[in-house]
């Protein structure tokens, strides 16, 4: 019980520090870092929603990401709907490309759902290069409107989703449908035998995930006012994970903040330029090493044993 | 039509000296290794470094290369991906970092423009009427070659029973006293070196820059997952089925739909029958 209120306690604590940073300092720059680093909690939730309850790893987030800023670019340019029509399409699209891909390779064992993300990632990078008459090739698609004129105002608008969607994965994880994801992970032949229809959870569970990091897509194309070729990126992929890692694998709300802390810190790296993915890289590789349970999740949890020890005690 | 059977036997053997590797580690060692690619751009970087950079003669830059990415696959092999042998998915986690460390090497130090690497012919033939440059017939030459070379060492030598003793049943194999941590090593080492000599030799025709190293994963799981995951046979195989039918589509659409075939035939593959032409086991 106790923790419950010291969860949401910390929870409301973290909303309102982001939600204050930028009344307190008001500078355009800052604003901007941080919009971008909730996008990226956007995506690293929505990974660790699907691989990280299910332990299916995900090698090819960046392609949901991709396909919702492109379909966001082409509604918005090609066909000049309005901004808002992009969070919609986008989600679709996205969810159509988790079962073009799920559906083949999820009922399998063995790691062709991992490997299959990371080749159509590539290729659809490929693709947009290939196809630069209609895609604009390396330099994307130029002149997208933003969703929201104010940039503080927009930076609230994803914040608010962020928070929406984080609180809502973290409710169904902590249902009974986050017990049979769980399970899976645990042990996919047990589930199958205790009469669950595995392959669906998957597959559902991808499509959530999708269509959330399409919206996130989306939003990113909205905010830069652009798209390019890069979101289809693999470094874009193991960007994400890094944060996932970092922040605690399957506990959904570390992902949040391993989001945030990595690019707050990138942004302290800027001078190392070019440095940058090797260092990011590099950090994977000492995580996978040393800290396998990640960073934030595991300081949360020891903060909340604390807590909760003392007002135990104290009672 | 003998221009569709030259150049899709000239990309059929760049894939299959890609894929007999990728496939053997996995087959062996149950190391699905998505570094490979870096080995293949190593190899041709490291072909650059040698001949153009230190001005070597090629032949021997070209050894010089191959050994030194046989030693980065050992290390690799030995420092990062045997204690998370556990987890596959660690053993895809740290093999992906690894691709990105080495692709932000190689940019950092050699920059994102195309490099040249020189090639070992520079004559052309002309076959049946169809001008063909000397490196793509000579890359197509050693493929076979290496390939049959690697086929009859397996067959045929001490080593090689071990190691298709090992692909067959790795604990059975140790209780009858085969050094399995010891021939994994040999087999990334050979791995990594015929990866490494696929980039040498396609890379005067092909671009040689940091990221060249991603799409031949993405062939190789391809041609992998056609061919079954472990088989020799069949990658080999299924490296021709690739290696043709991109050629087929390049000459009967574009080269602008090329790049899909692979990814297609993987999902399809998966769907009609995931353990492959001649996978053992149903999807392991």
């Amino acid at each position: 019980m106790f923790d419950r209120r010291i969860d949401l306690a910390g929870a409301a604590l973290f909303v309102a520090v982001m939600a204050l940073l930028p009344l307190m300092f008001s500078n355009n720059y800052l604003i901007g870092v941080l919009t971008v680093s909730v996008i990226y909690g956007l995506w690293s939730v929505s990974w660790d929603f699907m691989s990280g309850l299910t332990g299916r790893e995900n090698f090819g987030h960046s392609l949901f990401i991709g396909v919702g800023a492109y379909t966001a670019g082409f509604l918005n340019t090609a066909w000049g709907l309005p901004a808002w029509w992009s969070l919609p399409a986008a989600m679709i699209v996205a969810a159509v490309f988790a079962l073009a891909v799920g559906i083949p390779t999820l009922r399998l064992k063995g790691p062709y759902f991992a490997l299959a993300m990371l080749s159509t990632a590539v290729i659809m990078q490929r693709l947009m290069l290939i196809f630069w008459e209609q895609t604009g090739g390396e330099e994307g698609i130029n002149g997208i409107e933003p969703l929201i004129r104010s940039q503080l105002g927009f930076y609230y608008f994803a914040l608010a989703v962020l928070v929406a969607v984080t609180a809502t994965l973290v409710a169904i994880a902590r249902s009974p449908w986050g017990l049979i994801l769980r399970a899976i992970r645990g042990d996919e032949a047990t589930c199958q035998a205790a009469g669950l229809n595995v392959t669906f959870y998957k597959i559902a569970s991808l499509v959530i995930s999708a269509a959330v990091a399409g919206a996130g897509g989306a939003m990113y194309a909205h905010y830069q006012l652009q798209v390019s070729p890069q979101v289809f990126a693999v470094v874009m992929s193991i960007t994400i994970i890094t944060m996932v890692y970092v922040g605690g694998m399957a506990s959904i709300y570390g992902p949040v903040g391993g989001a945030i802390l990595l690019v707050l810190l990138t942004e302290l790296l800027r001078s190392f330029g070019e440095w940058r993915l090797m260092i990011y890289s590099c950090t994977l590789i000492l995580i996978l090493f040393f800290l396998p349970e990640g960073f934030i999740a595991p300081v949360w949890r020891w903060i909340r044993a604390r807590l909760g020890a003392r007002d135990g005690a104290s009672r | 039509m003998l221009e569709i059977l030259i150049y899709g036997a000239v990309s059929s053997a760049v894939y299959a000296l890609l894929a007999v590797g990728f496939t053997l580690i996995f087959g062996v060692a149950r190391i699905l290794n998505l570094a490979h690619g870096s080995f293949y751009a190593l190899g041709a970087y490291g072909a650059y470094l040698f001949a153009v950079v230190m001005k070597l003669p090629l032949a021997l830059a070209a050894a010089c290369s191959i050994a030194l990415v046989a030693v980065f696959g050992v290390f690799m092999e030995r420092v990062l991906v045997r204690p998370m042998r556990k987890s596959q998915l660690a053993v895809l986690m740290i093999t992906l970092a690894v691709s990105l460390v080495v692709e932000q090497a190689l940019f950092l130090t050699f920059g994102s423009e195309y490099r040249n690497v020189p090639a070992f012919v520079d004559a052309k033939f002309s076959i049946g009427g169809v001008d063909v440059a000397g490196q793509r017939l000579l890359t197509l030459a050693s493929g076979v070659v290496l390939i049959g070379a690697l086929w009859l060492f397996i067959q045929r030598s001490r080593l090689g029973s071990a190691i298709l003793a090992i692909s067959q049943d790795p604990d059975a194999a140790r209780y009858m006293g085969i050094p399995t941590d010891r021939i994994f090593t040999v087999v990334m080492a050979m791995s990594a070196a015929l990866a490494a000599t696929a980039g040498i030799l396609a890379g005067p025709f092909l671009s040689v820059q940091p990221g060249m190293g991603l799409l031949p994963i993405v062939k190789a799981f391809a041609i992998v997952v056609v061919g079954g995951l472990g088989s020799i046979p069949g990658s080999i195989l299924a490296a021709l089925m690739l290696g043709y039918a991109e050629t087929l589509v390049g000459y009967l659409f574009s080269t602008s739909w090329t790049e899909i075939v692979s990814v297609l035939a993987t999902l399809l593959m998966l769907i009609v029958r995931p353990a492959g032409i001649f996978g053992k086991r149903a999807a392991f």
